[in-house]
């Protein structure tokens, strides 16, 4: 049985000036899995991310995000997805359900509707008690875990989470993960960029960008076996790095 | 409307700001008001009175008497006299020549020699027909009193006094009193509601440009136009907020006048607002900074408020200053406030300023949100 493709890239390139930041890029994402976006600091994860989310326009190529052209209509993407930056983005001088409210009310929900899922979600994560707390006064992890909650929060078909756990502790990144497994349950697909080699263990399948490219693709145990490893760690080491892996 | 709440939670989480709001229009009306001023009102005399006669005494007595002049000093000679004005401790320098008695009566045409600091040339001006006044004064009591009879050469005469015959008396039509304060009163309204308005929205947008948390935003489907409503309305309030504010002082501190329409005022405040916020959006989407912003528009306002006409009028700036003018909001309010408080202006008479600044206004906006991208 064919898979749904929610993404569909085909030969992306995003140039900045004589920069090529993605060079040619191919892959698609089904509905549902948990795809790892594996790369070194600047291969070029962040770049493909924000064409994806419609933040910014491919050079060439073909983008098809949720059945939408990234590069005709991406506030139609917009619609569909949902975001978690690299960069902290929840109003901090706001409270954990004014937050929620605003981002609930941007996608259009209605107020009685957006309330009773607000209180659902704040039960669900054990929240409820931080409700009328400011964002400011909120430890990082804490942050982090509501900051997910909030870019799913309005049901998107995709969401993408860019280095979500960076600076967490390992229990919150544990449960962070369990959150991301419970979203992909729901049949929301997530897109994940991370640092973390462990956590591309937990996606369905993995690629890893070296250089605004593309050099490996499928799921973690194939690719282990394909590359004799014993880890993605020492599989990403060796493919990004290969001269000084060949020992 | 959920991004205009979310303004509004900001401002009033942000205690400072909000305190602001209030602050700033009394302190700018208490202070300025009253400080910004062209009315010379103490000059400093160091009289040099070679005479020292009853009437040399008299005309010194009357100068000190007026609340224009202080009498600083009298140094005994001329040398003397120019360091003191070199020095600053002098604004003007009376020299009473030593004839100065007798020609008073009728023998000779003795010559009052006056010496100005006249590196602000507006006070000099100023100092010197107000000495001028009151020499004249002086001079007709001389003649009433009949040191000489009327018709004869009597009195002194200065370099430029003129004698008495025809006389002119002026009517100051709008501001009777030549208050000062009823001109700059307008005009500091207006740079009231620029700065905040300016000041305030920019900043806003490119506070969150830095924070990352216009990302999250630009990802979602909210239209352009809902994004840059939410970052005016508030500010287009509190400007007006702001403005009645200050014109409450004005009227309860100063008793200023206002002979026009407040419907009038207001709606042209609304009108210039806009231009404002439009331009603030504008610099703000050029600027990744909060400080990027403040240098640019910092250095935007003043040559705004300067050109303006606040201080001197426009008519004598140069062809191409008044001509910039056209494209300057700050310009166009300053005559408006000052037509509509000052001359009771209706709409009829600054009907074709409204007409350009609400032009200005609609290209302002524009230019700012073609320059919006949701994107970045």
């Amino acid at each position: 049985m064919e898979r749904e493709k929610v993404i569909e890239v085909r030969d992306l390139v995003k140039k900045f000036g004589a920069f090529t930041a993605n060079d040619h890029l191919s892959f698609d994402v089904y509905r549902g899995e948990i795809f790892g976006f594996l790369g070194a600091n600047g291969a070029g994860k962040t770049t493909a991310i924000r064409i994806l989310c419609g933040l910014s326009r491919p050079t060439s190529g073909r983008v098809m995000v949720a059945g939408i052209d990234a590069s005709r209509r991406p506030e139609e993407i917009k619609k569909r997805i949902g975001y978690m930056s690299q960069r902290f983005s929840l109003y901090e001088d706001l409270t954990v359900r004014e937050n929620i409210e605003l981002y609930g009310g941007i996608y259009g929900m209605r107020m009685k509707e957006l309330i009773h899922r607000r209180e659902a979600m704040l039960q669900r994560l054990s929240f409820t008690s931080y409700g009328d707390t400011l964002i400011r006064s909120l430890p990082l992890g804490l942050r982090q875990k509501l900051s997910f909650a909030t870019a799913v929060f309005h049901d998107p078909e995709i969401v993408f989470l860019d280095e979500p756990t960076s600076g967490v502790d390992p229990v919150t990144r544990r449960q962070f993960w369990e959150m991301i497994y419970e979203t992909a349950s729901q049949g929301i697909t997530v897109f994940v960029t991370t640092h973390y080699m462990d956590e591309a263990e937990y996606c369905d399948r993995i690629t890893i960008m070296n250089e605004g490219k593309i050099v490996a693709l499928d799921t973690p145990s194939v690719l282990r076996q394909q590359y004799g490893t014993a880890t993605v760690e020492e599989l990403f080491v060796k493919i990004t790095r290969p001269q000084r892996t060949m020992v | 409307m959920f991004l205009l709440r979310k303004e509004f939670r900001h401002i009033r989480r942000n205690t400072f700001i909000a305190r602001a709001i209030i602050a700033v229009p009394i302190i700018q009306m208490l202070v300025l008001v009253p400080a910004v001023t062209f009315e010379v009102k103490r000059i400093d005399l160091a009289v040099i009175d070679s005479d020292h006669s009853r009437a040399s005494r008299e005309l010194v007595a009357k100068l000190s008497g007026s609340s224009f002049f202080a009498v600083a000093a009298t140094p005994q000679s001329v040398r003397e006299a120019e360091s003191m004005l070199f020095a600053g401790n002098a604004d003007m320098v009376l020299v009473i020549p030593s004839d100065f008695s007798e020609g008073l009566a009728g023998l000779t045409r003795p010559r009052l020699q006056v010496l100005v600091d006249a590196v602000n040339s507006t006070s000099a001006q100023l100092a010197w027909t107000y000495l001028n006044s009151v020499v004249r004064d002086f001079n007709r009591d001389v003649l009433l009193s009949g040191g000489s009879p009327p018709g004869q050469a009597g009195g002194m005469i200065m370099s430029s006094g003129s004698m008495p015959g025809l006389s002119v008396l002026p009517h100051y039509w709008y501001n009777p009193t030549l208050n000062y304060k009823y001109f700059m009163l307008p005009g500091i309204l207006v740079i009231l509601i620029t700065a905040i308005g300016l000041l305030m929205s920019g900043l806003n947008l490119v506070r969150e440009k830095e924070s990352g948390t216009i990302e999250q935003i630009n990802v979602t489907p909210v239209m352009k136009w809902e994004l840059i409503a939410s970052k005016i309305i508030p500010f287009f309030i509190i400007g007006l907020f702001d403005l009645a504010l200050g014109l409450s002082i004005g009227w309860l501190a100063f008793h200023i006048p206002f002979e026009g329409s407040l419907l009038l005022f207001f709606a042209c405040a609304m009108i210039f607002l806009v231009a404002v916020l439009g331009m603030a959006l504008f610099l703000s989407t050029m600027a990744s900074t909060q400080q990027q912003f403040l240098f640019v528009s910092y250095f935007v306002m003043m040559i705004f408020i300067l050109m303006s006409g606040i201080f001197t009028p426009v008519e004598s700036m140069p062809v191409w200053a008044q001509q910039f003018n056209w494209v300057n909001p700050v310009a166009y309010l300053m005559r408006i406030n000052r037509m509509i408080m000052l001359k009771g202006s209706g709409f009829h008479d600054i009907a074709m300023d409204v007409g350009l600044l609400s032009l200005l206004a609609t290209s302002l906006l524009t230019l700012a949100i073609r320059a919006y991208r949701k994107r970045a």
